[in-house]
């Protein structure tokens, strides 16, 4: 409402968020995990003198620098960007709430992008002393940078009291934080020992040395696979109601939730079986199979976890719509297009004969004709409802779902949505606006599909 | 002041630290950045042009340049952060529309950067001659990430000029909308400044990178020869005169042709006044040092020029504040919002800042403890 709406064809402004989220969490934990990982290994190589290994640990870090380097650090300012242009009200409130803990953040992200490239170029030229601390040191702050940003993704999951308090810490120490924490660290174990399975088994010709890569991957992989279940069973139990009942109601989000339990479960298994107690199953086709499950597991659980949290983009903070809760009586009040900064511009200049006093009249708006009321519902449509709906095809297109239904239908929809799916946020309009809105659904519905023979008359 | 209409209430939550401070920061973090990412966007062109057409040092430099802009290019991603956060807390009711009407040219940054980025690894793949089956296309990587920082520059500068071009919004806004929500097509292309004043940072940019030649030069190129070290000042004066002359042009440009008459005046008001003329002349500064190390190359006097150049960049972004402040006034008094102090966060930050920074440091002296000893165990000839 404060800010104007970008509308992206096809597959709306918030899918931008997702499609970019997704690809950043599958590097970016395994920037977090590939950290311990080689700062651990990197120690017990050089403790038991093996040459060998430490050489393939030096190939490998080249991998995870130009990996998590350069396309995890840019990708991680890529989500930034894309949250402030397709969901800008949500980013200037959590900006606001969490700037330190966002500044925190990037005094470790420095040092992780410091000590990954000390770790790397010079190894082989620091002492080994030295080189082990620069590893745990990006390990540290890899670590940390994990858990400083978890502290603000899992309060918009549920940010518990903060409504009430409006504290940082109590924002920041949500109940979704320890959760998310674990789960989160599983991922990134997980997820690396699948990267460094995919790097070994096409590095790696000497079967030795990929026996002992495989089973020393496996042992963070399996502590990996149990964080993700005690995450995600906690996760579970400390979601607000509205998004546990929303899993429960969408039979997608159901049985995505359930391939992230079963695809995790089933890694756990044949790593135990396989790489833990009997060493050799490593090829390139086992890595690539299970670095694909591995991402689909991780690509599935942010999939869920951005669904679950609608109708707000911050629980009780911001709606998806770009309104905060308390703005809503006002806007039921004064109106839709007269609470947004842009709408009411907008009529301001389109339909000046419908202001007062610089604010829209509402029932004014019903006096323009037939094609400018059109207008001003499509206008309604892409402020209220475009941050989860396309219009006619592509993302939850609302054509589709609203084939053949007849105007009462429509009109019960508009004025209240909650009530039809507690997961829409409610009508943010006034009556007057609620008409215009459905006029313009009522131009997009398709006819109820031909030659269905269901034995009742239409 | 007449707020626009197209510019929405504050937050109720307030700034989370006073205005000063958050300013600090983004100016801070802002010069900071301004080093690394004039490295890449005026040095990765003037590294392909010199591995093309010069010669001998000048290749050599081009190499080493080349060689170093990953982590150049990590370092100013990394420190790009720190303004644009601040930003996004002080000027957030401009930076979102601004951002939102030009919005896949903004996101677009992103997808460029990383084929940029990715672009100079392969290019420095190909230098080093491991490149292997790629071999063929590391120069075409290496100019097409050199096009690309070019044109992420360029919109960059799109999307800060359009952030205090509040008045052209609705113009912008009204042409490039479907039912009133933004298709973020749109660039600031009707904005006088907005050549000018990109013109004269590339020119800016071009003055840093000679300025670093320099202080590569002393603190890097140990290894280098005596004969690389005397030629660099010459090449550092290369660099820096077509990018004086771009500066001195385009910063005309900008300040007598492009900006209203009330900006001037306003910086040629009281303490501004000298404040613009050191801003602009600044980037001139550092030439008599160059050309005594012409003369006579010393360390210290490449260490002092680059020095010089930083402070010239500072004062540069500090009076880019200043316009753009006065720029919003019409429309904003960004330092007239509620603070609501986050004490506690606040000290905790700067706790941790002042921690790292001491990590960092000792990472930096253990890096340089290897190069002395290195230097020290190479064979006498190839030691300057």
């Amino acid at each position: 409402m404060h800010y104007p709406w970008w509308h992206v064809p096809f597959i709306t402004a918030p899918m931008l968020i997702a499609a970019v989220a997704v690809v950043h969490v599958l590097v970016s934990h395994y920037a977090v995990g590939g950290g311990l990982f080689l700062a651990i290994e990197t120690r017990h190589a050089y403790a038991a003198a093996n040459r060998e290994y430490l050489a393939y640990l030096k190939q490998h870090a080249w991998f995870f620098v130009l990996l998590t380097v350069a396309f995890g650090a840019i990708t991680g300012v890529g989500i930034w960007w894309t949250i402030g242009l397709a969901s800008p009200l949500a980013t200037e409130m959590l900006i606001h709430i969490f700037v330190f803990a966002w500044a925190m953040e990037y005094v470790f992200f420095f040092l992780e992008i410091a000590s990954a490239f000390i770790f790397f170029y010079y190894w082989d030229r620091l002492e080994p002393k030295i080189h082990m601390a620069i590893g745990f040191i990006y390990a540290g702050a890899a670590w940390i940078s994990l858990v400083l940003i978890t502290g603000i993704t899992a309060f918009m999951a549920n940010p518990g009291a903060w409504p009430e308090h409006q504290s940082f810490w109590v924002g920041f120490f949500n109940p979704q934080f320890v959760p998310q924490v674990l789960a989160r660290t599983g991922g990134a174990l997980l997820l690396t020992s699948l990267y460094v399975y995919l790097h070994a088994s096409f590095k790696v010709k000497e079967q030795r040395l990929r026996n002992l890569i495989e089973m020393r991957s496996a042992r963070p992989a399996l502590l990996g696979a149990a964080l993700i279940v005690l995450g995600g069973l906690s996760w579970l139990t400390f979601l607000p109601e509205s998004a546990r009942a929303a899993l429960l109601a969408a039979t997608t989000l159901n049985i995505l939730m359930l391939l992230v339990f079963a695809l995790t479960a089933i890694v756990f298994v044949v790593f135990y079986i396989g790489p833990y107690r009997n060493p050799g199953w490593l090829s390139p086709g086992f890595a690539i199979l299970f670095l694909l499950f591995g991402l689909a597991a991780v690509a599935t659980g942010e999939f869920v976890r951005e669904a679950v949290r609608k109708p707000f983009v911050c629980y009780n903070v911001v709606l998806c719509n770009q309104v905060l809760p308390a703005e809503a009586p006002a806007l039921q009040q004064r109106g839709y297009l007269n609470g947004g900064t842009w709408t009411r511009a907008w009529v301001a200049r389109q339909y000046p004969q419908v202001m007062r006093g610089g604010e829209v009249d509402a029932p004014a708006l019903l006096t323009l004709s037939a094609e400018d009321r059109r207008h001003v519902g499509e206008v309604l449509f892409m402020y209220h409802c475009n941050d989860c709906h396309a219009p006619t095809f592509g993302y939850a297109g609302l054509a589709p779902m609203i084939r053949g239904w007849t105007p009462e239908m429509i009109d019960e929809s508009v004025k209240r949505p909650e009530q039809l799916r507690f997961f829409m946020p409610p009508w943010m309009g006034t009556p007057e606006e609620a008409e215009l809105l459905a006029g313009y659904l009522r131009t997009l519905v398709p006819p109820y599909p031909a030659g269905m023979d269901t034995g009742s008359a239409q | 002041m007449e707020p626009s209409p197209l510019i929405g209430p504050a937050t109720t939550l307030g700034y989370p630290a006073p205005y000063w401070f958050l300013l600090g920061f983004k100016v801070l973090g802002f010069i900071l950045h301004a080093v690394p990412m004039s490295l890449w966007l005026a040095g990765t062109i003037a590294a392909m042009l010199l591995n093309r057409y010069g010669h001998g040092h000048a290749r050599r430099f081009a190499s080493r340049l080349m060689q170093q802009m990953p982590l150049i290019i990590a370092a100013g991603v990394n420190l790009g952060i720190v303004p644009l956060l601040f930003t996004q807390v002080a000027y957030y009711r401009v930076f979102y529309p601004a951002t939102i009407l030009m919005a896949w040219a903004w996101l677009s940054i992103i997808a460029m950067l990383a084929v940029a980025y990715y672009g100079v690894y392969l290019h420095v793949l190909g230098l080093r001659g491991q490149a292997g089956w790629l071999k063929p296309y590391t120069g075409a990587a290496g100019w097409l990430a050199a096009l690309l920082f070019i044109i992420i520059g360029f919109f960059f500068t799109n999307g800060f000029s359009l952030m205090t071009n509040v008045g052209a919004w609705r113009d912008i806004w009204e042409h490039t909308s479907i039912a009133a929500a933004p298709l973020g097509t749109a660039l600031n292309f009707g904005d006088p400044t907005l050549l000018p004043r990109f013109l004269m940072f590339f020119g800016l940019a071009l003055t840093t990178l000679g300025a670093y030649a320099l202080l590569d030069t002393a603190v890097f190129a140990g290894r280098e020869s005596p004969e690389y070290h005397r030629a660099m000042p010459l090449l550092a004066l290369k660099i820096r005169i077509p990018g004086l002359l771009l500066f001195a042009l385009c910063g005309t440009w900008y300040f007598f042709g492009a900006l209203p008459q009330a900006t001037r005046d306003y910086m040629f008001s009281s303490w501004h006044a000298p404040l613009t003329v050191l801003t602009a002349i600044s980037p001139g500064l550092a030439c008599p040092f160059v050309l005594l190390l012409i003369r006579r190359f010393s360390r210290v006097l490449c260490v002092v020029a680059a020095v010089v150049q930083f402070a010239a960049i500072a004062l540069n972004a500090v009076s880019r504040q200043i316009v753009q402040n006065f720029e919003l006034k019409p429309y904003l008094d960004v330092a007239a919002e509620r603070v609501n102090m986050q004490w506690s966060p606040l000290i905790l930050f700067l706790l941790l800042f002042v921690a790292g920074l001491g990590v960092l440091i000792w990472m930096i002296v253990q890096v340089a403890a290897v190069q002395r000893r290195e230097l020290k165990h190479q064979p006498a000839g190839k030691k300057h």
